[in-house]
């Protein structure tokens, strides 16, 4: 019995941050928006043939591009900055790094792929956003611990209109021109960024993806947050996570790929364009919050012991 | 033995004309049949709803069983603004009945005298044509039906010449289909108004499955239907901002029906 519970809680644990956080949602394969840069410290003014090749392999990212919030405040980041995280697990991460890309390969991208074959993309369009939908919970509070009541606000808008008439959050009517409600692209990890937490030190779970002992707070929280978790019996719920990542993933097939090919070393590529990736969403929370923090914001030290506060 | 069967046999049999040939419809629930212009763009689009419609119909037969039910839905539509469109609605409806377990006979006493079943789901079809005269006036044309996915039950307990019974109503399979023309107007600050009649068709199965002294007994399916009745609607259809609209609309046939819905349009 206690190996039993113990097998259900490592499952669920793994599956959890595996598709309804917007950072690893990617599970095996690390998304696109989680690499803005696959090359280390890339110029956000200097777009580079990778990030062109990505965009031209997904027109789906098109659609969606309006839902990084942190978009609205990419043009006065500060270019040229050096982000980085300290990597003390380097081996343990290197060989969940080679997993997760077996995984992604073997396992993922086939299903992905027949899955699109049968599935036109309107329709996986709208399973996206049910799920997307489904996450509002923890969007509303980790906009509410960030004190951010206008995205607080505006996410309860885009539930209650997508609800009711998004068809069940099938449509995304908020997102459109009129309405103008975008998603809060935001999660539990950027909380405790927004509030000061280091990142600390670089982890890729198993399943999860890259991840830090922050970011890895938002699995755990958003475990609790995502009703699909609450789904009976327990096997179920996992099936339903499954298929959403299979959603997820048949929707940007292509993407890692040509991020894994322009890298020299794709370990190194995607450590890096988390550390960076993450630096900025958090900046750009912490600018919606108080935009004098843009002039403030420095690049976080790689110092593990003395984690720059934000990044 | 024997003489226990036949008692309690007659009890279900009077029991059942009492509760079943007392609640043929003469009609039955409609819905809300919206503007005979869809409200999708001028190239076709997308456009979702979620209503309310109060509906009341009188029961006839013995006696007049006023009825009433309460749908609320949720709607997706698609149409090209001057042909037409197709919709489906799902949505949940809860049904009342007045009088149903009343009796005039003094031996025969129940609980309570209505009918009543909670939220049941159904779901909605309907497909409608537009043509426009001009920039004001246009015609229109629709079909709509209406399948209630769930059996409507109710359970009422009583005593007949002091022989404890207790009866379970089930109305099942119960649908309808509609059919109306009308004319529509278009008004100053987008408003739009519409009227027509219409012509409705319903069915339903009711069974009594009775309880009496400890025994069951299964009382056979009744199939209800009700002649084709004419009505009338007439609505509105206001628009409000940011691509919502509000439509309003009544209907009246044996009794007047209302609603209300609140569009999106993509």
């Amino acid at each position: 019995m206690k190996y039993y519970l113990i097998f259900v809680v490592l499952i669920i644990f793994l599956i959890t941050g595996c598709a309804h956080n917007p950072v690893t949602s990617s599970g095996a394969l690390p998304a696109k928006k989680y690499f803005p840069q696959p090359v280390l410290l890339a110029s956000a003014s200097e777009p580079n043939a990778a990030q062109s090749a990505t965009d031209a392999v997904n027109p789906v990212d098109e659609e969606y591009k309006d839902d990084e919030t942190f978009d609205d405040y990419a043009d006065s980041i500060v270019v040229e900055e050096k982000v980085e995280i300290a990597d003390p697990l380097e081996p343990f991460n290197r060989a969940m790094h080679q997993f997760n890309d077996k995984m992604y390969f073997w396992a993922l991208k086939p299903v992905a792929r027949g899955y699109k074959f049968i599935v036109p993309e309107p329709a996986r369009v709208s399973v996206k956003n049910f799920f997307s939908n489904l996450a509002f919970p923890a969007r509303f509070l980790s906009c509410l611990l960030q004190a951010d009541l206008s995205g607080a606000t505006t996410e309860v808008g885009r539930f209650t209109i997508n609800t009711v008439w998004g068809i069940g959050g099938l449509l995304d009517p908020s997102s459109g021109k009129e309405l103008d409600l975008q998603k809060q692209d935001t999660d539990l990890g950027q909380t405790l960024g927004v509030w000061g937490v280091g990142q600390g030190f670089y982890i890729v779970w198993p399943v999860f993806g890259p991840s830090s002992p922050r970011d890895s707070v938002t699995i755990v929280g958003d475990y609790f947050l995502y009703p699909v978790s609450y789904i009976s019996p327990w096997y179920a719920g996992v099936g339903v996570r499954v298929f959403e990542e299979v959603n997820a993933t048949s929707l940007r097939i292509g993407d890692y790929e040509a991020l894994k090919e322009a890298a020299i070393d794709p370990y190194i590529a995607f450590r890096d364009a988390y550390a960076q990736y993450r630096f900025k969403k958090i900046k750009a929370r912490k600018a919606k919050i108080n935009p004098s923090v843009l002039t403030e914001e420095k690049a976080p030290s790689i110092h593990p012991a003395l984690p720059q506060k934000g990044n | 033995m024997l003489k226990r069967f036949f008692t309690v046999y007659f009890l279900v049999i009077a029991l059942a004309a009492l509760f079943i040939f007392t609640i043929k419809p003469e009609a039955m629930a409609t819905g809300l049949f919206g503007p005979l212009q869809t409200v999708s763009k001028e190239a076709g689009g997308l456009n979702t709803a979620i209503g309310y419609f109060y509906h009341e119909d009188t029961y006839k037969n013995s006696a007049d069983h006023p009825m009433r039910l309460n749908e609320i839905y949720s709607q997706a539509a698609y149409g090209v603004k001057n042909i037409g469109g197709i919709y489906a609605r799902v949505g949940l409806a809860d049904m009342k009945i007045f009088d149903v377990f009343g009796s005039s006979d003094a031996s025969i006493k129940t609980d309570r005298e209505n009918f009543e079943a909670n939220w049941e789901f159904f779901g909605t079809l309907g497909a409608k044509a537009f043509y426009p005269i001009n920039s004001i006036w246009g015609i229109g044309a629709f079909v709509q039906g209406t399948y209630y996915l769930s059996d409507f039950v109710d359970t009422v307990s009583g005593t007949d010449g002091g022989t404890p019974f207790i009866s379970e109503l089930k109305i099942k399979n119960f649908w309808n289909a509609n059919f109306g023309v009308g004319i529509q107007a278009a008004l100053p600050l987008g408003i739009k108004v519409y009227a027509g009649p219409y012509v409705y068709y319903s069915e339903a199965e009711v069974s009594l499955h009775s309880c009496v002294s400890g025994s069951e007994y299964m009382v056979e399916d009744d199939t209800l239907r009700n002649k084709a009745i004419v009505g009338g609607f007439t609505g509105l259809d206001i628009p409000l901002a940011k691509g919502f609209r509000l439509n309003v609309e009544g209907q009246f046939a044996d009794r007047f029906s209302a609603g209300a819905a609140v569009i999106y349009t993509y």
